[in-house]
């Protein structure tokens, strides 16, 4: 117990150190700034004092110098340490003080080059002997050079002096052509010498260049400040957790498996050639299973209907019209015709992103018009919207218990296939209940039929699509059901003793279509979220609108599909892209689920097992390039989209 | 109006607090604050910005001279994370570090094959792991991550186990791990009385095995066999079990070595043949799966059929007795008591199918190494099985582990474990699990996810060897 007290005791301190050095901190530069205006000299002297401290603190706390950390007593130890800090601070102050006094340029030229030349003369000559380079001459002047055109071209796209970039450029590439390049350790003293007289030389001149600024510049620099001050902590933070590591990812997908030796596109081919991520072998088989077929079938229908309304109203397909309805239930299906015949990981994820978007937006969407101004709306949404609050992974852990399968001869205990094994026995049945739900249901099929004739007997074709649609569904459950055809309808089987048992379905196991029942949970996730975006775009729409229409004589779907909807688009296009973008990284449910087992393997997942699994890193890596780069071009089109609605 | 601000103020620190604590970070949080700043700075001052270059090559350079830790503790980590095993473990190293001055810590990590990886990339591994994958440990201390075992350490190995299992130990003819649990797998989980009531005998070889199942379909009582390969992130490595055991019984063990080092491929004949075997001995007609189909059912929910007679065998490994439920007796004679039977061989070689845990260290700390050499010794076995027992509930359960240290006192375990024990001593050909032993992409990879797909009817063997060869890293 004492030793958890001490523990939170340290941290405490700590934290109340760190918080009170950055507020420190924070105030410190805002105090800095405020001298921009009120007394440049002193601005000057301050900043440049700080940056020499920071660079002699950074040379001197890293022990690359010589000396630092050595010493008997603990002064004489803090000394050593903080002496060249010291040093270089109040030399840089003074440069930087002269220079905010002297306005002709030539002595600024001198002061410039000789104070921060002398500075990183001191430097190198105390740079200990193991961080000396053994300077090669041609890799030092071509990173200088190239370097250097760079720093000169960016200036001249920038429209300034070129030598201004020149200069900087020449000094970055000098430090990595002496530092970066060669081994440090064994080059002379006066190579290190060299190595950091010059760059901090050129610096010099370049500082020495830029002349006192005028008012209004130093009005442009107090303002510019602040928005660095306030911005820069966070940027910070952003460049080390996310640009790094993600350029670091690029990088080790280069490498080989073991992160030692480029392998450049290797990753990226093997991936492909995998038939893990990407098995076409049997796509011949598409153009022979069921949704394929489906949907050729209802894009033929489209294609009638199509002909049909460009006679009546001049277009083929619009929003709202008879031929839209077969045209996107068609290409779902063919979709899925695809998506069953080709096998893989890279599928499987485009398999997710089209069926869980398309699900998703458009239930949302129907429930969002369907709530709309009805007595229960708020019941009904919220309800629809609860698993939003539920974890992925909680949501797959719910799901799973509800596919669950158990041995025909036992009790189901899943929700769904006890629904359908319940199904079965009871379309096989004799007993009372059998004929109760059968009755029940053929009298809805009858109803069903009958308004289908009277829609047909009145003329009014369009009234009698949808009833039509379901009294077919429904009569081919009720001809199932009694057994008229194909013997009883719902889990069930008869076997070598003829006797009927269950016959649980295994929703994750069962490829291909396991992998539609893992989207359903998704599926069930987003709708909400989509839903109540939809929801809030379509009470805004304005309502003199909906009346001017419905004062034209309107009818109701008229409103939807013609004011309604064009209205809402943009709110449908970011629900859209905002899906899209989820649904390609999914990995929660896939990994709780199956673990990508039976042919349900995504990328996300792929690339957990690959990079910290099998230590696959290169691997792993390349996986991780590529979600991201079929991310990108999503997240460049939401953004842009968000600022121009900005 | 001022103490709002100063509970506002505090509820920050509160956080802050948190978060430090959680990110386990000691002293580093002042330095980055210190430099959150100064490149801001630099930044601001627009055209000064270039001496901030000279930081880049001096951080690259800046050493990691972190102290390696308390001196007086050692963290040992491991998969077993079970209340027995974790709690075995911690009682009896405890003991040990309480004995020697040393603060002995034990990890259970559910996530360990995951998390080792990081732990090791990051520089942080703790002191001692424990391996379960002699493959996992091979590739370490090909990397130089392990460290040898020092003289000590490995003379004790030597003397406290056979060469048989350390031999998963020796890494290029250098020892680094120790043994500290061994696993029988080639065993059958029956009921004798079923048996006996059925008229059964138990078959000796792996032609009266079939047979026998053959049998007992035709009398068309309960199947004769449960199978559930689903394990998790691990679905598969039941089967693979099969088939490990089924080369060893058809092959012999040169072939099996050869099939675990790639020198003959993954889609070699004989291994599809092994593959193929299993398979068929696996049908709707001969197995009983509590979930449907035998990939969907948890391998941990066949002790209870078995129990309630819905199959007659069930062969998985020693540990399983943990999978049985709760009340049945194991090996005494009485109604409904459970045995076991050596899963019988073709040749009368009596190969055995075996795993276990082996301990490696990852730095040169002799209180490191000593405590290597107490986990190889038969003193360790017998504590670690008194105090797993005593947490399993004692009297006369199993405690699930099994050690097969030379000199240990076979009295400490139960009748059922030690006919274990026999069966391990009288076999001469012990082969460790060879999913462990390969290379992660396949053992803990392919030939589970390719074995769950053959098993689960969407690949033939074949289909499914060939995918896991062209899996196999080059």
């Amino acid at each position: 117990m004492g030793d958890v007290i001490s523990k939170v005791v340290s941290t405490l301190i700590t934290v109340v150190i760190a918080v009170g050095a950055s507020a420190g901190l924070w105030v410190g530069a805002n105090l800095v700034f405020n001298q921009v205006r009120r007394d440049w000299s002193r601005f000057n002297a301050i900043a440049y004092g700080v940056i020499g401290f920071v660079v002699g603190a950074i040379l001197s706390g890293n022990r690359l110098t010589a000396g630092s950390g050595k010493g008997d007593g603990r002064l004489e130890e803090f000394a050593s340490w903080v002496w060249l800090p010291l040093v270089i601070g109040i030399a840089s102050a003074a440069v930087g003080f002269a220079l905010s006094r002297i306005e002709d340029p030539t002595p600024r030229l001198v002061i410039g080059a000789v104070g921060l030349g002398s500075l990183g003369l001191l430097s190198g000559l105390l740079l200990r002997e193991e961080y000396r380079p053994d300077v090669d001459i041609g890799p030092l002047v071509g990173w200088t050079v190239a370097i250097a055109a760079i720093g000169g071209g960016i200036s001249y796209l920038r429209k300034r002096p070129p030598i201004c970039g020149v200069l900087i450029g020449g000094a970055i590439g000098w430090i990595l052509g002496a530092f970066g390049s060669p081994d440090l350790g064994g080059g002379s003293a006066a190579w290190a010498a060299v190595a950091s007289l010059v760059p901090a030389a050129a610096i010099g001149v370049r500082v020495s260049m830029t002349p006192i600024p005028d008012r209004e510049r130093k009005a442009r620099i107090d303002q510019s400040s602040r928005a660095v001050i306030f911005l820069g902590p966070a940027l910070l933070f952003i460049f080390a957790t996310l640009v790094v590591p993600a350029i670091r990812t690029m990088y080790l997908s280069f490498l080989d498996n073991d992160a030692a030796d480029f392998v450049w596109f290797d990753n990226y081919v093997d991936t492909f050639r995998d038939p893990i991520s990407w098995d076409s072998s049997d796509w011949t088989n598409m153009f022979t299973s069921w949704p394929f077929i489906i949907g050729v079938v209802l894009l033929v229908i489209f294609v009638l209907v199509g002909t049909y309304t460009k006679r009546t109203t001049g277009k083929t397909v619009e929003l709202g019209s008879a031929s839209m309805a077969p045209l996107v239930i068609g290409g779902l299906f063919l979709a899925f015709g695809v998506f069953t015949a080709l096998r893989g990981t890279i599928v499987n994820n485009l398999w997710w992103v089209v069926v869980v978007t398309a699900f998703s937006t458009g239930l949302g969407l129907a429930v969002a018009v369907l709530a709309d101004n009805v007595k229960f709306e708020k019941v009904a949404k919220s309800v629809i919207f609860m698993p939003m609050a539920i974890s992925l992974v909680g949501a797959a852990v719910i799901w799973r218990f509800m596919y669950v399968a158990r041995d025909s001869t036992k009790t189901q205990t899943g929700v769904m296939n006890a629904v359908w094994v319940g199904l079965g026995k009871l379309s096989t049945g004799s007993g009372i209940p059998t004929i109760i739900v059968g009755v029940l249901v053929t009298i809805v099929f009858l109803a069903l039929l009958m308004a289908v004739a009277r829609a047909l007997v009145t003329q009014s074709y369009a009234r009698a699509v949808v009833p039509g649609v379901f009294a077919i569904l429904l009569g081919w459950f009720v001809i199932r059901y009694w057994g008229i055809f194909g013997g009883g309808i719902g889990g069930q089987k008869i076997n070598s003793a003829g006797v009927v048992v269950g016959d649980p379905i295994n929703f994750v196991q069962d490829p291909p279509y396991n992998n539609f029942w893992l989207m359903v949970v998704l599926i069930w996730i987003q709708t909400g979220f989509s839903m109540v975006i939809l929801s809030a775009a379509i009470k805004a729409v304005p309502t003199e609108l909906i009346e001017a229409a419905r004062v034209d004589g309107a009818t109701p779907s008229q409103i939807f599909w013609r004011v309604t909807l064009p209205q809402i688009s943009t709110t449908i296009g970011v629900v859209v892209t905002t899906l899209i973008v989820l649904v390609m990284k999914v990995y929660d449910i896939v990994k709780v689920m199956t673990n990508g087992n039976f042919g349900t393997q995504v990328l996300a997942n792929d690339m957990f097992q690959q990079a910290f699994q099998f230590t696959n890193i290169g691997r792993g890596a390349s996986l991780a390039t590529l979600l991201f780069l079929l991310v990108l071009p999503v997240m460049i089109f939401n953004i842009r989209r968000m600022q121009k609605e900005v | 109006m001022r103490r709002p601000r100063w509970f506002s103020f505090l509820a920050l620190l509160l956080v802050f607090g948190l978060i430090a604590a959680a990110c386990g970070s000691d002293d580093d949080e002042g330095d980055v604050a210190a430099e959150d700043e100064a490149p801001a700075e630099e930044e601001a001052a627009a055209e000064e910005e270039a001496p901030a270059e000279e930081e880049a090559p001096a951080e690259e350079e800046a050493p990691a001279e972190e102290p390696s830790g308390d001196i007086d503790s050692i963290t040992v980590t491991g998969p077993e994370r079970d209340e027995s095993e974790a709690g075995a473990y911690q009682e009896v190293l405890g003991a040990w570090g309480a004995e020697n001055g040393i603060e002995v810590n034990y990890l259970g990590d559910a996530d360990w094959e995951a998390n080792i990886n990081t732990q090791v990339q990051g520089g942080n591994p703790p002191d001692i792991s424990m391996f379960p994958q002699p493959g996992k440990l091979a590739e370490f201390a090909r990397d130089g991550h392990l460290v040898p075992l020092s003289d000590g350490a490995a003379a004790a190995t030597a003397t406290n186990w056979s060469e048989a299992w350390t031999v998963f130990g020796n890494v290029d003819g250098v020892q680094y791990g120790v043994p500290a649990k061994a696993d029988l797998k080639s065993l059958v989980w029956y009921q004798p009385a079923a048996f006996e009531a059925a008229g059964y005998e138990v078959p000796t070889t792996f032609d009266e095995f079939t047979a026998l199942v053959d049998q007992m379909v035709a009398d068309g009582g309960p199947k004769p066999l449960c199978v559930g390969i689903e394990s998790g992130q691990a679905t598969g490595w039941t089967y693979t079990d099969w088939v490990e055991d089924m080369v060893l019984r058809q092959h012999g063990p040169e072939v099996y070595d050869q099939w675990v080092s790639h020198e003959i491929p993954f889609n070699d004949p004989q291994i599809v043949e092994s593959m193929d075997t299993v398979l068929q001995l696996w049908n709707e007609d001969t197995v009983f799966a509590s979930s449907g189909t035998i990939a969907a059912t948890a391998f941990q929910d066949n002790g209870q059929p078995l129990v309630d007679g819905d199959c007659f065998m069930h062969r998985q490994a020693s540990f399983y007795s943990a999978f049985i439920p709760e009340g049945t007796t194991f090996a005494d004679g009485s109604e409904d008591a459970v045995d076991v039977f050596y899963f019988p061989d073709i040749d009368g070689s009596k190969p055995v199918l075996g795993a276990g845990i082996l301990a490696a260290a990852f730095n040169e700390r002799p209180e490191v190494h000593q405590l290597l050499e107490f986990l190889s010794s038969p003193e360790y076995a017998e504590q670690r099985q008194t105090a797993q027992q005593a947490l399993k509930g004692g009297g006369d359960a199993l405690s699930g582990y099994l050690s097969a240290a030379i000199g240990q006192d076979p009295s400490v375990y139960q009748p059922l474990e030690q006919s274990f024990l026999d069966i391990l001593a009288n076999s001469t050909i012990v082969r460790f699990d060879a999913s462990d032993l390969m290379p992660a992409d396949v053992g803990a990879g392919t030939f589970w996810t390719e074995g769950t797909s053959a098993v689960n009817g969407d690949k033939t063997a074949q289909e499914a060897a060939d995918t896991i060869e062209a899996s196999w890293p080059s």
